[in-house]
C-alpha cells in the first residue's frame, strides 16, 4: 500500500512539472530535462498499469524503467553541463578533462573489476548494473559541484533544484543499491520504498525551484584583462611566489 | 564489505557536495568588483601587511626584552598576550588576502577557453599549500608565541619590495595614470 501511495504520487509530481513546463515554455529552454521526465511519466505510467494487471511480470518492467531513467538521467547531467558551465569556457575545460577522466579511470576499474572478483552471480548483476551507473553519475555531479564552487560561478534557482534534486536521487539511490548489493535479497522491502521515496522528494525540489523561468546568472566581462591565460598564470604564480618566501621566512626561528 | 563502504564513500560525498552547493553563498559575479577587491589585497599587503618595519614591530623581541626587563610579571604576561593576539590577527589578515588574490585569478581564469587543466591543478595545490602553510604559521605562532622568528624583518622587507612589483604591474590598470590624467584635462583645455 505503501509502495502504491509513493509511486502514485510520483507519478502526479512528474506530471505536474511537465504540466508546468509546457504552461511556463521552460521545456523548450530545458528540453533534456523534459525529455527526461517526460520518458520517466510515460514509463512509470506504463509500470504502473502492467504491475496493477499482473504483479508477477512487473520484475521485467521494473528493471526495464529503471534502464530508461538511467540512461535519460544523462541528459539531465548534459543539461547542467550546458547551462552552467557553458559561458565558462576555462571552467568548462577543467570539468570536461575532470569527467574524462574520471570516466577513464572508472572505466579501467570496471575492466579490471570482473577479472578479480572470485565470483560471479547473474541475479546480482541488474542491481550491480544500475550501482554502477548510479556511481558514474555521483561522480560526475560531484566534479561538476566542485568545478561551479571552485571557479565561484553563480547558478540561478533552477539549475541549483535540479543539480540538487537529481543528486539526491542518485546519492540515496547508490547508497540503497550498494547496501542492498551487500545485504541480498533481505533489503529488498526497504529497498522498494525508499528509492522511490527519495524520487518523490526529488520531485518535489524540482516541482518549487522549476515552478518559475529563473535562469544563471549572467557573469559581466566588462573590464577585459590580458589575452593571455599564461600571463594570467604567471602573475598569479609570482604573487604567491612572493608570498609564500615571506611567510616561511617569517616561520624560519 | 570495501566495496560496500566504496560506495557509500562516493554517496556521502555527493550528499555533502550538493550540502554545501546548495549552502553557497552566491559570490560576487563578474570581473569589476573581484578586480576592486583583488587591488585592495593587494595594497594591504603592500602598505598594510608586509612592510619590514611593521612586522619587524610586531615581533620584535626587543620590545619583549624592554618589557621583560623594567616591569613586574603580570605586565610581562600581559604584553606577551598582547603581542601573540595581533601576531595571529597578521597571519589571519594574510590568509585573507591570499583568497582574496585565489578568488581574482579565478574570476579571470574561468574564462580562459586555452586554460591548461595541469597548470590549474598546480596552481590550485599551490594555493592550497600557502593556505596551508598560513594555517600552519598560525598554529606555530600560538603555540610558540611570537617570538620564535629573529630574522623575519630583513626578509620580509624584501618579499614586500617584490611583491610591489609583480602586484603594480598585474593590477596596473586599476590605477588611474597621473600622466594620462593629465593629457585628457589639456586635450580638454585646448579644445575650449
Amino acid at each position: 500500500m505503501l509502495s502504491w501511495t509513493i509511486w502514485s504520487v510520483g507519478i502526479l509530481l512528474e506530471a505536474l512539472i511537465l504540466f508546468r513546463g509546457f504552461q511556463g515554455k521552460f521545456v523548450s529552454r530545458y528540453p533534456f530535462f523534459y525529455a527526461y521526465s517526460g520518458c520517466v511519466l510515460f514509463v512509470s505510467v506504463l509500470t504502473y498499469f502492467v504491475y496493477a494487471q499482473d504483479s508477477t511480470s512487473s520484475g521485467m518492467w521494473y528493471w526495464g524503467a529503471q534502464l530508461v531513467s538511467l540512461i535519460s538521467g544523462y541528459g539531465i547531467l548534459l543539461e547542467i553541463f550546458n547551462h552552467v558551465l557553458s559561458p565558462y569556457p576555462g571552467a568548462e575545460k577543467f570539468a570536461r578533462v575532470t569527467g574524462f577522466i574520471v570516466f577513464g579511470v572508472i572505466f579501467c576499474f570496471a575492466l579490471a573489476y570482473p577479472l578479480m572478483r572470485s565470483q560471479w552471480s547473474p541475479a546480482g548483476t541488474m542491481v550491480e548494473l544500475e550501482r554502477n551507473l548510479r556511481t558514474v553519475q555521483a561522480i560526475f555531479i560531484c566534479a561538476v559541484s566542485c568545478v561551479i564552487s571552485y571557479y565561484g560561478i553563480a547558478i540561478g534557482k533552477n539549475m541549483k533544484g535540479m543539480i540538487a534534486g537529481y543528486g539526491l536521487y542518485v546519492a540515496t539511490s547508490l547508497v540503497i543499491l550498494a547496501v542492498r548489493s551487500y545485504a541480498g535479497v533481505r533489503f529488498d522491502e526497504v529497498w522498494k520504498v525508499v528509492q522511490p521515496l527519495s524520487y518523490d522528494i526529488s520531485l518535489i525540489v524540482w516541482s518549487v525551484t522549476l515552478w518559475s523561468y529563473q535562469p544563471n546568472p549572467v557573469a559581466e566581462r566588462s573590464i577585459q584583462l590580458e589575452a593571455d591565460y599564461e600571463t594570467c598564470v604567471a602573475r598569479t604564480r609570482s604573487l604567491m611566489g612572493g608570498m609564500r618566501s615571506s611567510l616561511g621566512k617569517v616561520a624560519r626561528p | 564489505m570495501i566495496q560496500l563502504i566504496l560506495f557509500l564513500f562516493v554517496g556521502a560525498l555527493l550528499f555533502s557536495s550538493i550540502f554545501f552547493l546548495s549552502r553557497r553563498n552566491p559570490r560576487t559575479e563578474g570581473s569589476s568588483k573581484v578586480l576592486v577587491e583583488a587591488r585592495q589585497a593587494l595594497n594591504s599587503l603592500q602598505s598594510g601587511l608586509l612592510p619590514p618595519e611593521l612586522v619587524g614591530r610586531i615581533f620584535a623581541r626587543e620590545d619583549f626584552e624592554y618589557v621583560a626587563n623594567h616591569t613586574p610579571k603580570h605586565v610581562q604576561e600581559m604584553f606577551r598576550k598582547e603581542r601573540k593576539r595581533i601576531a595571529l590577527a597578521w597571519v589571519d589578515q594574510v590568509r585573507s588576502e591570499v583568497v582574496s588574490l585565489r578568488r581574482f585569478h579565478l574570476g579571470a581564469a574561468r574564462f580562459y577557453a586555452k586554460l591548461k587543466f595541469k597548470t590549474e591543478m598546480t596552481l590550485a595545490f599551490d594555493f592550497a599549500a600557502l593556505l596551508l602553510t598560513c594555517r600552519a604559521l598560525r598554529a606555530f605562532l600560538y603555540m610558540r608565541g611570537p617570538y620564535a622568528a629573529p630574522r623575519m624583518v630583513q626578509t620580509t622587507a624584501a618579499a614586500a619590495a617584490r611583491l610591489c612589483d609583480v602586484s603594480e604591474k598585474a593590477l596596473a590598470f586599476l590605477t588611474p595614470s597621473p600622466l594620462s590624467t593629465f593629457a585628457d584635462r589639456s586635450a580638454g583645455t585646448a579644445q575650449s
